[in-house]
């Protein structure tokens, strides 16, 4: 009899407590409605207004169209799939038809996991709730926005019907790529309508929302299929599709729309370009204000440049020994703790064109989606060897020297003010002895350059860089010769475009035009040349940087097949940190960086530094051959104050019969066997 | 357990109390109100309905509204920059000489010139003056000789720069006008009050206008033009001329003469620029060194 007291007690205790917790519940409920309703946004009637911005475009110089910035291309229910319509439905809310805007029994078992399984949070979203945080809130985790959302989320419900709902959610959810909307997605990465789009297509895509960078399928598509398993589950699952059609949509392989994947790797240039653009017109006119940008991009460039730099750095990786299947993340895995940090090496690359200043491709690293960090403009490293040409240029307007001028390898120690003396090595830590200034520069010979600085002082060296377009700021010291100014690869293909058009100078740029969305001009380049080089000293330093490419430290660039007049310079940090070749033609300059971007050093599975000429340097012809197919072939114009005479490269006088010979440009009034520099 | 005086006595009146009306109705209220939302959402509905009521009171905020305000704001400044470039080209076509065309371009706008207007500022200057800005012949071969596309001027802190560029927008060749010298060769086109005996660089070299012209009608009829360079300049001032000075020093191969007009009760001085060996022609005569 007790027990069965006792027991009524509690039962009629909890009941009473229910009663109680439950109108204190309905009590607290109202009073948060209350509370919160007055801070809830407004929404806008009608609910397709949410996808009228206008859509800034950016276009390639060849005419395609880079990138729509805001773009929603908006589509009716009928004119999408029906296979994604069920899809996304089964996959993200498949009650979405019978509640009325949220889940309930799942909302409480999130609750519930929210409250009592500490660190974890379950969400527990409809496609209502969904799209009410797309269209308000922010993506921070808290219980207020999570209890805004489902008030929105009411309210969508009580405006609009199911349909007018889910064609705005299609509209608006993001599916990766630059692809907002159901619309874009499909032409994006299928090139066709959603319409048109089959259920293996569908599923496919259905899978995206959840993660667009992780599923992406032009990066991850084994991983993007896996995800379409899920999908098919769920469609089975809701009785939507048979498990048959599941298992045939499941066996098929989506391709891809190749064109739109090489369209979206232009995003080094992309990202420099933003940058621009924002700081002159802020980021509302360019996301905002349906702008239409019209860039120097060269999209078939731009593949070469990728091309060249991705199939350079693996030959690097095979070169120092790392594997290739060790990839950053393994490929099937869908838990972002399986990765395997493997260090590889960066590279960056810059094409400029020389008669404008047009940048025509821009690779800023080794892949744009595992590292956004621009190389080609954002990173300064030491420019190595590749600094010379500065150096030489330099002494000939300072000092009268000129490519035949005898000068010494030999020791040396120059006084450095408050210093001990600085005493540099030749990269192969021997000494030559008498050479003429062209085979300095092509042996790339450090001591040369160091007793050429100590003449001209190292603050006529840096001007003259300055003026040549380098812009990163540049130290003036006596290692200047030897190239420890930290510049970009931008600021090197630039400057030596300087020399690539005998001394005039043209900035580099990345937009030729920007118009608003009727046509009007807002900004229009005009290519100023400027002229900061004698031409005809210009010509003597692209005569030696010839002979670099030919017989130098560059000639691998031969060996790789590139036949056409090109000059250019090679440049390897004392470390081997960095590997560098700037080169061009006469219508072409390219800078190439190869390196790590942590101190750490290129070495060869032998143990030996890897240089420019062997890291770079290939890329760099890699790129060139293909860039310069088809083009006619014109070599460096010659000043008409320039002649060439034959001189021994060990005396810098007339020649020997059956002595050795190089030809060097003289100036007017210019003369070989001229005393030596010392 | 201690028997309270309200506990029931018996399992019949436990039941009793326990399945009273009452109890059994608040049972059925609760669970029924529980199953009816579960059922027919009529929680949501209600909250859904009062917020729709009360929509046009909320604040415009969250991302689509901000999105709203962005675009908005994108296109004030569009509408803005637009207008501003529209109010300089209105202004440069308008413009009726170099000096007001430096004054429509502030620091860093840009309008693109037609050629013909470029062509109707350069007539409007004495030929002399026009030669200062660009050769004629070279204007000549920048504009009929199907090079020029467009000609691009851009406000600068001191002036305009006129860019000739071609169809590869190229700069073929660059005009930099500084307000100053355009301000200065516009001044020279207008007269300024007072006499040549005021200044100073014309002192002993003031001649009355009756022997200046004897003079220059003395010389060979092929130096006269190289002596009055822009003879409209004095075509078109009113009154007469008095007397005529010469400059003590030349500049660049002119030498300034001055002509000081009288009229109406008021002397005026307007100086234009003559060749500095027609000049040395004429001044022999003057001293009478030459008949």
């Amino acid at each position: 009899m007790k027990s069965v007291v006792r027991l009524i007690s509690f039962f009629r205790m909890t009941f009473s407590l229910c009663l109680v917790a439950g109108s204190l519940g309905i009590l607290g409920g109202l009073f948060l409605v209350f509370y919160v309703a007055g801070d809830l946004p407004k929404l806008p009637s009608p609910l397709s207004r949410i996808i009228e911005t206008p859509q800034s475009l950016v276009y390639a110089s060849t005419g395609q169209v880079l990138m729509g910035l805001g773009e929603r291309k908006a589509v009716p229910l009928e004119m999408v799939s029906k296979n994604f319509l069920n899809a996304i439905v089964a996959t993200e809310d498949h009650r979405f038809f019978e509640h009325h805007g949220i889940n309930k029994l799942r909302t409480l078992k999130a609750l519930y996991i929210t409250l009592f399984e500490p660190g974890r949070v379950q969400g527990a979203s409809t496609i209502t709730q969904q799209l009410a945080k797309n269209l308000f809130f922010s993506f921070e985790q808290s219980w207020q926005r999570k209890f805004k959302e489902m008030l929105v989320a009411l309210q969508i419900e009580a405006a609009n019907t199911k349909e007018q709902i889910l064609n705005a959610y299609i509209n608006q959810i993001y599916f990766g790529a630059g692809a907002q909307g159901i619309e874009k997605a499909s032409q994006i990465f299928f090139g066709k309508s959603s319409l048109e789009l089959n259920l293996a297509e569908a599923s496919l895509l259905a899978g995206l929302p959840k993660s667009p960078t992780r599923y992406n399928p032009f990066r991850y598509y084994e991983r993007a299929l896996k995800r379409r398993e899920v999908v098919l589950e769920r469609m089975v699952a809701t009785g939507v599709i048979s498990s048959l059609d599941a298992q045939k949509a499941a066996a098929a392989y989506p391709e891809l729309h190749r064109g739109r994947k090489d369209a979206r790797s232009g995003s080094y240039f992309l990202d420099a370009l933003m940058k621009e653009l924002i700081q002159t017109y802020g980021e509302d006119v360019v996301f905002h204000g349906g702008i239409r940008v019209y860039t120097t991009l060269d999209t078939r460039l731009q593949s070469f440049a990728r091309d060249a730099v991705k199939q350079g750095l693996e030959r690097l990786d095979g070169l120092m020994g790392l594997s290739s299947n060790e990839n950053s993340l393994k490929e099937n895995s869908l838990n972002e703790n399986d990765s395997v940090t493997i260090d590889r090496p960066q590279g960056s690359l810059v094409a400029i064109d020389t008669g404008s200043g047009a940048i025509k491709a821009m690779v800023g690293g080794r892949d744009y989606y595992t590292s956004e960090f621009n190389r080609a403009v954002d990173s300064r490293r030491q420019a190595g060897s590749g600094f010379k040409p500065f150096v030489y240029y330099t002494a000939f307007q300072k000092l009268g020297v000129h490519p035949g001028t005898i000068m010494t390898d030999k020791p040396v120690a120059i006084k450095v003010a408050g210093a001990k003396d600085w005493e540099p090595q030749n990269f192969e830590r021997s000494y030559r002895g008498n050479m003429i200034l062209k085979s300095g520069l092509t042996q790339s010979v450090n001591t040369i350059a160091a007793q050429l600085v100590a003449m001209t002082g190292p603050s006529a060296v840096t001007a003259l860089a300055k003026a040549c377009g380098v812009k990163s700021p540049l130290e003036n010291v006596y290692s200047v010769a030897l190239g420890t100014p930290l510049v970009s690869p931008l600021d090197m293909a630039g400057a030596f475009c300087v020399f690539a058009n005998l001394g005039i100078k043209h900035d580099p740029f990345l937009f030729w035009r920007v118009e608003d969305a009727f046509g009007r001009v807002l900004f229009e380049r005009i290519v100023l040349s400027k002229k900061v080089l004698d031409p005809a000293l210009a010509f003597q330093v692209v005569d030696m940087m010839k002979a670099v490419v030919d017989t130098g430290s560059g000639r691998s660039i031969r060996g790789l097949g590139f036949q056409g007049p090109a000059a250019g310079k090679t440049g390897t940090t004392d470390n081997y940190k960095d590997a560098w070749f700037t080169g061009f033609t006469p219508s072409l300059c390219v800078s190439v960086w190869t390196g790590f971007d942590k101190n750490k050093r290129l070495k060869s599975k032998k143990g030996t530094g890897i240089t420019g000429g062997m890291g770079a340097a290939p890329i760099w012809a890699d790129f060139m051959i293909n860039a310069m197919k088809g083009e006619p072939e014109r070599d460096f114009s010659v000043p008409n104050n320039i002649r060439f005479e034959a001189v021994d490269p060990s005396t810098g006088c007339a020649p020997e019969p059956d002595g050795p010979v190089l030809l060097v440009p003289l100036k007017t009034g210019q003369v070989i066997c001229g005393e030596a520099v010392q | 357990m201690i028997q309270k005086w309200y506990d029931p006595f018996t399992a019949g009146e436990w039941a009793k109390r326990t399945f009273s009306f009452f109890n059994l109705g608040l049972l059925i209220f609760t669970v029924a109100f529980g199953a009816s939302e579960f059922r027919f959402d009529w929680c949501e509905k209600l909250v859904g309905t009062y917020l729709l009521a009360t929509n046009d009171l909320r604040p415009e905020t969250g991302a689509l509204w901000e999105t709203g305000r962005q675009t908005s704001n994108a296109h004030k400044s569009l509408n803005r920059i637009i207008t501003q470039r529209e109010d300089s080209r209105r202004s440069v076509r308008n413009a009726d000489s170099f000096y007001h065309l430096v004054e429509s371009l502030g620091l860093g706008e840009w309008v693109t010139l037609e050629k013909e207007n470029f062509k109707r500022l350069y007539l409007s200057l004495a030929p002399r003056i026009g030669r200062q800005l660009i050769e004629p012949s070279h204007l000549v071969w920048l504009l009929n000789g199907n090079i020029t596309d467009r000609i691009f001027c851009e406000g600068m802190t001191d002036g305009v720069s006129l860019y000739f560029i071609d169809s590869r927008n190229r700069v073929i060749r660059q005009i930099d006008l500084k307000k100053n010298t355009i301000g200065e060769i516009q001044s020279r086109n207008a007269p300024v009050s007072g006499s040549l005996t005021e200044i100073e660089a014309f002192s002993g070299r003031i001649y009355p206008a009756e022997k200046f012209f004897e003079a220059m009608l003395k010389l060979p009829v092929e130096i006269i033009p190289e002596l009055m360079v822009d003879p409209e300049l004095l075509l078109k001032q009113e009154g007469t001329i008095q007397s005529v000075g010469i400059w003590n020093e030349a500049d660049g191969g002119y030498i300034k003469l001055g002509f000081e007009f009288f009229h109406r009760g008021e002397n005026r001085v307007l100086l234009i620029q003559a060749r500095e060996w027609a000049v040395w022609q004429l001044s022999l005569i003057l001293k009478g060194d030459v008949q």
